[in-house]
């Protein structure tokens, strides 16, 4: 059992500072030692037993480097600053950073060419982890969205709770700000999923037709997903169909005239 | 003049409720698909209306298949083998050629048989077969959840979405054809005044017969 721990000299009891060495490892950070990062809070002995806040934030380390992310740290920061949790003013969100989502112990970044499923999950239960209770069975939010658990199996919270236009969004907005609009995503152009699906692979975008769609067996999206082919063939015979009733009433009509006036 | 009571108070009944729900469930089922234009119905609004309009044509469908069977109405749908066939190729060569040489109709409505063969199969393929598929892939739609994740090794619910579709087009143009054909009718609204108010009439005091083709 991985362990690192030490009797406090004072008190007599045991300080464990272990953590998941496997989620470190597979972490963005599996690189560094924890003494890169705990360098200030643990160089004396007895250690507390949190480090000290503000020592050891994400941005203090990471401002000057854009390397593989899309959005720069800078905009990152000042986005979470305008988001309900860091303006808010309620107790329970005192004190609220980016470790209070990110774990710099397990940190990773989607990648494109997860499944998608799979990112949402991943994402969702970010925020689950704090509101949780919203998902339980008798919960009565966000009860205007049908079918929510299928809903919230297969888009992410923060697609609707940020604003749609930028990218990797860290503004949550407050409840009444959020999006309620289905068509945002119920469309031909769902703008609230593009940020979602910048994480499918090259071979995924490249499958279009019909029968790619089904065989790959991604989701039907009422609105989204239709097949213009299929709907552009209906409407052509339909319309044909038009045309040829129309031609066919007007052979009778002209037929019926030329006998009354015979 | 002639009278013939055809249409009994229920199937007009189920008839124009059936109606008035297919074009609303047309109409939000538009909606829905083409979401996004603006002169369509709001996506949440839609949906309301489709699935209700959808459970009440349901139940409407299974009124017309038990009422179908437990009535005198039931006749008009057994298809006469026998002279199916020549009878098709008349009522489809009236329709193509008679029909404007003011031929009469080489079928002649009785109590016996409201239907001509074209009439008869399009009724029965619409209302035992696609309405019934219509109605399932309908709701397998609403309980998409409980599907399995796939279908024939395929995504059930896109399965079940392109059934949907592809009936719903189907049936759209029966519907196109169906307002049209009921204007051929003795006169063009004759047929409508009939499923408006039960009585087949016409004015004819001989019956007709068609001019055959085969000696
Ligand atoms: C990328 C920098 C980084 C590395 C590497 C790192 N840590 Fe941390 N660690 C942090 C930060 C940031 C916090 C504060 C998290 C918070 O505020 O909740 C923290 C908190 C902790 C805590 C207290 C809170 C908790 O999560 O239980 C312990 C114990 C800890 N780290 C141990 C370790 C050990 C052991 C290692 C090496 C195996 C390690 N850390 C490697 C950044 C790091
Ligand atoms: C003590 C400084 C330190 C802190 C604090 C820290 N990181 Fe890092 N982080 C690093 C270093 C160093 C690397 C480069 C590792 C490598 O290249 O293998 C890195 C790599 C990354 C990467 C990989 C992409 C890149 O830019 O190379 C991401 C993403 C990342 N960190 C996110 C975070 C997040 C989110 C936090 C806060 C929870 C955080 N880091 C906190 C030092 C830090
Ligand atoms: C560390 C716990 C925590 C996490 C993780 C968390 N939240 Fe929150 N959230 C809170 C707290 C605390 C509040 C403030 C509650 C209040 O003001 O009463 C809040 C408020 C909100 C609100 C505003 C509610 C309102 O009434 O306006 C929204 C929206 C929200 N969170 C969405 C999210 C989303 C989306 C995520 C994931 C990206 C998330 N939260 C992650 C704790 C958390
Ligand atoms: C389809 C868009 C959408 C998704 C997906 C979504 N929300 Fe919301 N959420 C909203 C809207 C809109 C509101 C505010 C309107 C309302 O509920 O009356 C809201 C309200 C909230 C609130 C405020 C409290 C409440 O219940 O009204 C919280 C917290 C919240 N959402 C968290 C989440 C979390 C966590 C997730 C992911 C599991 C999530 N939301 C997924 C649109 C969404
Ligand atoms: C309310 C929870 C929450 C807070 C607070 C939060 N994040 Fe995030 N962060 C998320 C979620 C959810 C994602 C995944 C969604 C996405 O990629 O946009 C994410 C993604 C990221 C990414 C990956 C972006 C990419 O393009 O792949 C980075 C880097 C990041 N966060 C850094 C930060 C930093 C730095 C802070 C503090 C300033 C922070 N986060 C605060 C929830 C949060
Ligand atoms: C953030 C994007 C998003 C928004 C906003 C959204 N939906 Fe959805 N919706 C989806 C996705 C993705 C699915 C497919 C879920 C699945 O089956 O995996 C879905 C599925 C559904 C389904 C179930 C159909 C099925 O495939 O089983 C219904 C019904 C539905 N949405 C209605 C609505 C309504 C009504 C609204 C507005 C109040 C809404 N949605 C808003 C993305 C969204
Ligand atoms: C607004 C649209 C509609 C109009 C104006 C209309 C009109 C008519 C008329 C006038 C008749 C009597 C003529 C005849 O027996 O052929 C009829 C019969 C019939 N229609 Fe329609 N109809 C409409 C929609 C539909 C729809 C949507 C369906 C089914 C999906 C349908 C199914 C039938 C059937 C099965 C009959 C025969 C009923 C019987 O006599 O047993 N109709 N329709």
């Amino acid at each position: 059992m991985p362990t690192l721990a030490y009797r406090h000299p004072e008190t007599g009891e045991i300080v464990d500072l272990s953590i998941d060495r496997d989620g470190l490892a597979h972490s963005v950070h599996g690189e560094l030692a924890c003494i890169d990062c705990h360098r200030r809070s643990y160089r004396r002995y007895p250690h507390p037993d949190r480090p000290a806040p503000g020592d050891l934030d994400c941005i203090g380390c990471h401002e000057d480097d854009d390397r593989n992310l899309s959005r720069g740290w800078v905009d990152i920061d000042a986005e979470f600053k305008r988001s309900v949790h860091a303006v808010s003013d309620s107790p329970k969100a005192a004190g609220f950073s980016c470790h209070s989502c990110h774990d710099p112990h397990r940190f990773r970044p989607a990648a494109v060419g997860e499944p998608i499923a799979q990112i949402v999950r991943n994402h969702n239960g970010v925020c689950l982890s704090c509101h949780g209770s919203l998902s339980a069975a008798s919960s009565t939010s966000h009860r205007w969205l049908p079918n929510r658990d299928a809903h919230w199996g297969s888009v992410r919270c923060v697609d609707c709770h940020t604003p749609a236009a930028d990218f990797a969004n860290h503004e949550v907005l407050p409840a009444e700000k959020s999006e309620k609009n289905c068509v945002s995503c119920h469309s031909a152009d769902p703008q609230l999923l593009a940020r979602l699906y910048r994480f499918q692979s090259e071979e995924d975008i490249a499958r279009h037709g019909l029968f790619a769609k089904a065989v790959f067996n991604e989701a039907y999206v009422v609105g989204m997903s239709k097949s213009p082919a299929l709907d552009r063939l209906s409407l052509a015979i339909m319309g044909l169909m038009v045309l040829l009733l129309a031609a066919h009433g007007l052979g009778r009509y002209l037929a019926r005239r030329a006998n009354r006036m015979a | 003049m002639m009278s013939l009571y055809l249409y009994p108070v229920w199937l007009r009944l189920w008839h124009w409720m059936n109606a008035l729900l297919f074009l609303t469930l047309i109409a939000s089922g538009v909606s829905m698909h083409y979401a996004g234009a603006d002169w369509l119905m709001p996506f949440a609004t839609a949906r309301v209306v489709h699935n209700t309009a959808g459970i009440l044509l349901t139940i409407g469908w299974i009124g017309f298949v038990v009422a179908n069977a437990r009535s005198e109405n039931a006749r008009h749908y057994r298809i006469r083998f026998r002279t199916l066939i020549g009878d098709l190729i008349a009522q489809t060569r009236y329709y193509m050629i008679g029909i404007f040489r003011l031929e009469p109709h080489p079928f002649h409505v009785t109590e016996a048989m409201k239907f001509n063969a074209l009439q008869q199969l399009s009724y029965l393929g619409v209302m035992y077969g696609l309405m019934p598929v219509l109605i399932l892939s309908g709701w397998a739609f609403l309980y998409s959840v409980y599907l399995p994740e796939t279908l024939f090794g395929l995504g059930s619910v896109w399965v079940v979405a392109m059934t949907h579709v592809v009936v719903s087009y189907l049936l759209a143009l029966f519907l196109l054809v169906h307002i049209y054909i009921i204007t051929t009718g003795e006169t063009v609204f004759s047929n409508l005044l009939a499923m408006i108010t039960g009585w087949h009439r016409e004015t004819d005091e001989i019956p007709v017969k068609a001019p055959r083709e085969t000696p």
